[in-house]
């Protein structure tokens, strides 16, 4: 079975699985996501970008105040996929037991 | 503990125990705050409502001191209450938010609502002896059904146990009469409370532990 490349990476997999925990239609800030995953913020935009790409990420750019925020989101699709890789990672493993 | 935030994947296993870890880490993140809150509201009623006990079968505590010393416990833990509240849900913003608010909103709301009742009765006559048993009970009762609300919203198991035995204790206090009725909410209700903040405490314990 072929596991997700997208989401078959350290750093991505812990950035689906924080933005997995949240319910349907809600987002999250780039610092709290950044608080939440230890990760330099460099390191965390490549790897966003990159789920972007995938569109398995949703980003929402608003301001608060004066201070530009970027929130972001699992799309359905990134959802979905998380959910498959899940699956598939569990089946994998019960496979080689 | 460290993080290979690079692009190599592990093999499966590893994936799988780097899954649970952060999900528990985001879990915890949302965990340890609220402990804080149990210990702080269950040291509030213990205190709060011992010292309205004292005040009125020991002669060295008036009772003007010991209303004075529950009314500043209980703002001192609303205040700390909206600020960690607000706190947990930072960085956070979308369908939630209305829950959110309307859950906060509601605590006010309901508090002013049984407050407003007491005082109705008081101007139709309630006694001081009365009252004394309608406040705690009231305020008991209100606490538990927004804790319920709370178990129902963000399908917490914890909210819904407090609720129920905010609820039990609310409805058996005044059958102990005035001033015994206050150890009942103290022992009962502040209890409660600090048992919760210990479950959380041993949550995150073995939290850590699977987590290592």
């Amino acid at each position: 079975m072929e596991l997700d490349p997208v989401i078959h990476a350290a750093a991505r997999l812990r950035i689906t699985a924080t933005l997995a925990t949240l319910p349907t239609g809600d987002r999250m800030s780039f610092p709290r996501l950044q608080e939440l995953l230890d990760m330099t913020a460099g390191n965390l935009s490549t790897h966003l970008r990159k789920l972007e790409e995938a569109e398995y990420v949703e980003v929402t750019k608003t301001h608060q105040g004066r201070m530009p925020v970027t929130y972001l989101a699992l799309s359905k699709r990134g959802r979905r996929a998380f959910e498959d890789y899940t699956d598939a990672l569990r089946d994998l493993l019960g496979a080689s037991e | 503990m460290t993080h290979s935030d690079d692009d190599t994947p592990l093999d499966p296993a590893e994936m799988l125990a780097l899954l649970e870890r952060q999900k528990r880490q985001v879990t915890l993140s949302y965990v340890r705050p609220v402990a804080w809150l149990y210990f702080v509201w269950g040291f509030a009623w213990l205190l709060g409502f011992v010292l309205l006990w004292l005040a009125r079968v020991v002669d060295w505590l008036p009772l003007g001191v010991a209303g004075t010393a529950f009314g500043v416990l209980l703002i001192a833990s609303i205040v700390t209450s909206a600020i960690v509240g607000t706190r947990i849900g930072r960085g956070v913003q979308g369908a939630s938010n209305f829950q959110g608010a309307v859950y906060g909103i509601s605590w006010s709301l309901s508090g002013a609502a049984f407050a407003a009742v007491g005082m109705g009765l008081i101007h139709n006559g309630l006694s001081p002896e009365l009252a004394s048993l309608y406040f705690p009970s009231a305020y008991a009762l209100m606490a538990g059904i927004m804790y319920l609300a709370g178990a129902a919203l963000w399908g917490e198991r914890s909210q819904l146990v407090l609720g129920v035995l905010l609820l039990v204790v609310g409805s058996i206090s005044p059958f102990f009469g005035s001033p015994a009725n206050n150890l009942v909410m103290a022992v009962g209700g502040g209890g409660g409370f600090l048992v919760g903040g210990l479950y959380f405490v041993l949550f995150m314990r073995r939290g850590q532990r699977g987590g290592a």
